[in-house]
This record gives structure tokens, sequence and C-alpha cells, in this order.
């Protein structure tokens, strides 16, 4: 597992009541006892670390927060799209 | 919960509002039965950094326009609102103000806030921390307090009696009415006035707000498939509240009957709403009311467009109609002024005054498709007529705090 996943599972273990030990990536978010103003604090705090904003609304099912993986791509998609972006500019 | 017999009896005998569709009742009842949005862009602050960028703001409030005291003038803009909602309530109740010596203790006051003057504390935050401003403006304390809406309309009006705010977010309006009509059907008081004021549209709240990731960008659908989260709104909602006798010895015209009261908490979730905790303040309201659950003609619903709010109400709903939900007309006025947060209550309150009065129910906009979640009658997109002689007010806040009014006709 690369450094964003490791930090993305860090964060998701830091916002569970009883954190796992057995998270993998293809772990569907709604196996981690995770509710909407977790998934909330836990984006925040994805953003926060890799210095990114994801668009997210709690009333809209995304495809992009359905697995862990799922969750790390969009995270590295968008770390990508700056990287590129601020290249540009 | 069988009342006695004798129990002192509560009426409206007037109402005072502030919204996005219009201040006074009269604008913002035409606005609500022609199905007029008052949501659009802020105007009220820069929008860098937001991703939210629509809200139901009150357009163009001059303090001085609605001819409010230098008192006023000198306060936050939720307790203007407050103001110009208690002005418009006084005046239609024809009451002699301000009340004289031991009628003024026979009177409350009680004017909520979900969060108060916080406009005035980012101005002031803003100065001190960006700016670095000697001092603050020697008022910022007093406009900022959750109290002093409340503490001005007692000012204004000479009501000595019991006065503070309350808060319990998006339910702060109905609980504070209802602490009104228990007062007076208690004894304490005669009359009172109750409901809140909201006005905290702001950068800083805003921001907080979307970082809870629960607004729409586009717009408030409440129980439409194509919902996609609230929209802030802000304005004033109040009641006057008398007792029966009182209010028909003095000659007044009396709008409606305050029937019932019922108040829960899911003590559950901070978001998450329960079914149990919203059922059961339903069904303590009715049971107050001494109604059964057919005698409900509308339901002017919490319906806040979230995805779970939506669902969780009309299950509760259901759980306390039975058979009787499929007969009951449903709207969500929130779709056109916005949640107006504590002040919300109040203000729908209002609307579903003027349903029974008018006999026209105001619909729910912006419902494009059902939620096959949301399956009863939501009354979309148009104002239907509809004779409302029993009606509910439903308001459920963040904390699982819920609070329902339930309205009838004036007593025969």
């Amino acid at each position: 597992m690369d450094e964003v996943a490791t930090k993305i599972i860090d964060i998701l273990k830091k916002n569970m009541n009883e954190p796992s030990d057995s998270i993998a990536l293809e772990t569907p978010l709604t196996e981690l006892d995770i509710e909407s103003l977790d998934l909330a604090v836990i984006v925040f705090d994805i953003e926060d670390t890799f210095s990114i904003e994801i668009p997210y609304n709690a009333n809209e099912e995304v495809e992009d927060f359905a697995t862990v993986g799922s969750v790390v791509d969009k995270v590295k998609s968008i770390m990508s799209e700056k990287k590129s972006s601020g290249a540009a500019a | 919960m069988a009342q006695p017999k004798d129990r002192r009896r509560v009426v409206v005998t007037g109402h005072g509002v502030v919204s996005a569709v219009g201040t006074g009742t009269d604008a913002f009842w035409t606005a609500l039965k022609n199905a007029e949005c008052g949501i659009g862009r802020f105007t009220l602050f820069p929008l860098e950094e937001l991703y939210i960028h629509i809200g139901g703001e009150v357009k163009d409030f001059d303090p001085k326009e609605h001819g409010l005291s230098k008192q006023f003038l000198l306060a936050d803009r939720y307790s203007q609102f407050a103001g110009c909602a208690a002005q418009e309530a006084f005046a239609q109740s024809g009451l002699e103000l301000p009340l004289q010596g031991d009628k003024g203790y026979r009177a409350a006051c009680i004017i909520g806030t979900g969060i108060g003057g916080i406009t005035t504390m980012e101005a002031s935050y803003k100065g001190l921390f960006q700016e670095k401003k000697r001092a603050t403006h020697p008022l910022t304390l007093l406009k900022t307090i959750g109290s002093s809406a409340a503490a001005h309309v007692s000012i204004e009006y000479g009501i000595t009696g019991p006065c503070f705010g309350v808060v319990s977010a998006c339910s702060t309006a109905p609980h504070s009415i209802g602490l009104v009509y228990q007062m007076i059907r208690q004894g304490l008081c005669d009359l009172g006035i109750g409901g809140a004021a909201e006005a905290s549209l702001n950068w800083g709240t805003t921001r907080a707000w979307q970082a809870m990731r629960v607004l729409s960008p586009d717009g408030l659908f409440p129980f439409a498939k194509g919902r996609n989260g609230t929209v802030l709104g802000e304005g004033a909602g109040v009641l006057v509240l008398e007792e029966y006798e009182h209010a028909k010895e003095r000659g007044a015209t009396i709008i409606a009957e305050l029937k019932g009261y019922g108040m829960t908490s899911d003590a559950a979730d901070m978001v998450n709403p329960s079914i149990e905790g919203a059922s059961s303040a339903m069904q303590i309201a009715l049971d107050d009311a001494e109604l059964a659950p057919g005698d409900i003609d509308y339901i002017n619903a919490h319906g806040t467009a979230t995805t779970i709010n939506d669902i969780n109400e009309t299950n509760a709903i259901k759980r306390v109609f039975g058979k009787a939900a499929n007969d009951l007309s449903i709207s969500s006025t929130k779709s056109m002024h916005g949640h107006c947060l504590g002040a919300g209550g109040g203000v729908e309150a209002i609307a579903t005054l003027k349903a029974m009065e008018e006999g026209i129910v105001p619909p729910t906009i912006g419902f494009d498709e059902p939620d096959p979640k949301c399956d009863l009658d939501y009354t979309p997109n148009e104002a239907r007529k509809r004779d409302v002689t029993y009606a509910m007010s439903n308001s459920f806040a963040f904390g699982g705090l819920n609070a329902v009014l339930v309205f009838g006709p004036p007593p025969a």
C-alpha cells in the first residue's frame, strides 16, 4: 500500500469508534461504522492532510466514497489535477 | 395525557413575520400562495472561497423604513427582525401598548434565536484579528447576546413579566411559542409574545455550514427525488398569544387557538434524526390538543430537503397518523423562504395560521419527481384549496430536539 492509502486509512481509523486492523482498499465505507457527520470530518481531515479540496455532499450517494480504494483514487486524481493545473499556471 | 376540562385556553391574536419572501404577513403569504421562491444569490457578503452561493436573504431590509425605534436601530440585524415582527404582531393584536402597571407583569416575552448576533461578532473579530483595531464597538456584546431580541422587545412594549431567549437550533421558535402557551395556560401570565429571530447569514457561518456538507448549491427541494440538501435563510416569526377570556373581554379578533404543544428529545445523535423522537413529539401535541390524527388537515413539515430528514419525517408522520397520513395535506414552505434556522418554526407557524384562515395549503416548490421513500401528499408546486380546521407545524432540530405545535379554529 502506498503513502496516500496509508495516510487515508490512518484518518479513517482515527474517526472510528473501534478501529479495525483489517481495512483494505476494497473495504466498503459502509462496513466501517462511519456515519454522515463522521464522513464530513474524514473528508475535512483528508483535505487538510493533502492540501486539496474534495467536492462532497452528504445528501448524495457518490461512487467516490464507496470503498477505501475509491477514496484513495479520488484523492490521487485531485492531487494530480492540482499538480498539472499548478504547472500550467 | 388528558387535561382538566376547566383549563385556560390560549388563542392567537397577532402574528408578525420577516422573511426572504416578504416582510409582513400580507407580502409573505401572497408569495407562498403564488409559489414564489425567495432563494437567490447571496448579496450580504463576498462569495470568495465559498462553493455555496445561495440563500434566503431578507432583501433590502431597512429598519428605519419599518419605523423601528432608536434602540432597535443600534441592535444587531437579528434583533431588528424581531422588532419588526413584534411590531406587526402587536399592531394586529390591538392591545394597548406599552403595557402599564400590573398588566406588564402578567405578560411574557420569549423570543429565542439559534445563534444571536453572530454577524456582529464576526465583524468585531475581523476588526480585532485582521485589521488590528484598537477596540471593539461598545455595543458589540449587547448586540451579540442571544437574549437581546427578547430584551429589546420587552423594553419597547413594557413587558415586565418573564422575558428571556430560548436556544434549540431549528426548534427555537416553537419552543418559545410553546413556553408562552404553557405560562398562559398555567395562569402565570395572561398574554405574551413568543417566537424567534435569526440573521446568521455571513461569510464565516456559511463556511461553517458548507463544511458540514449538508447545503445544496442549487435550491431547497423538500421530499423530491432530486433534493440535495438544505438552503440557509433568515428572518423572524412571532405570535401574540392570549388567554381566551382575556382576549374575548377586550373584544380582540381571535385568529386561532393554540391547541397543543409537544416537545421531545431524540437523545441519540447530533445529526441523524430518529423516528421515535419526531413521532412522539407529534403524538404528545395531538394528545395535548385532545385531537385524533384524522382531525388534522394540514402539516407544515420541517422538510429541510436533506436526504435523511425528509425520509425520517415521512416515516414519523406515518407512524403517528397511520391510514390518516394519506388524507393529510403536507408541505414544506422552506422551499420558498429557505431554512430560517431558529426562526423557522415561527415563520412556518404563520404560514400554518394563514392556511387555516384562507383555506389554502401553500405548496412545496421545486418538486420535480417524487422520492419513492417519501410517498405522502406534499402539495407539489402549486397551492391547493382545502378547508383547514386543524393544522400542525413540525420542527426537528440538530441534536434531536423536537417541537410541534397544533392550531385549531377560534373557540366557538
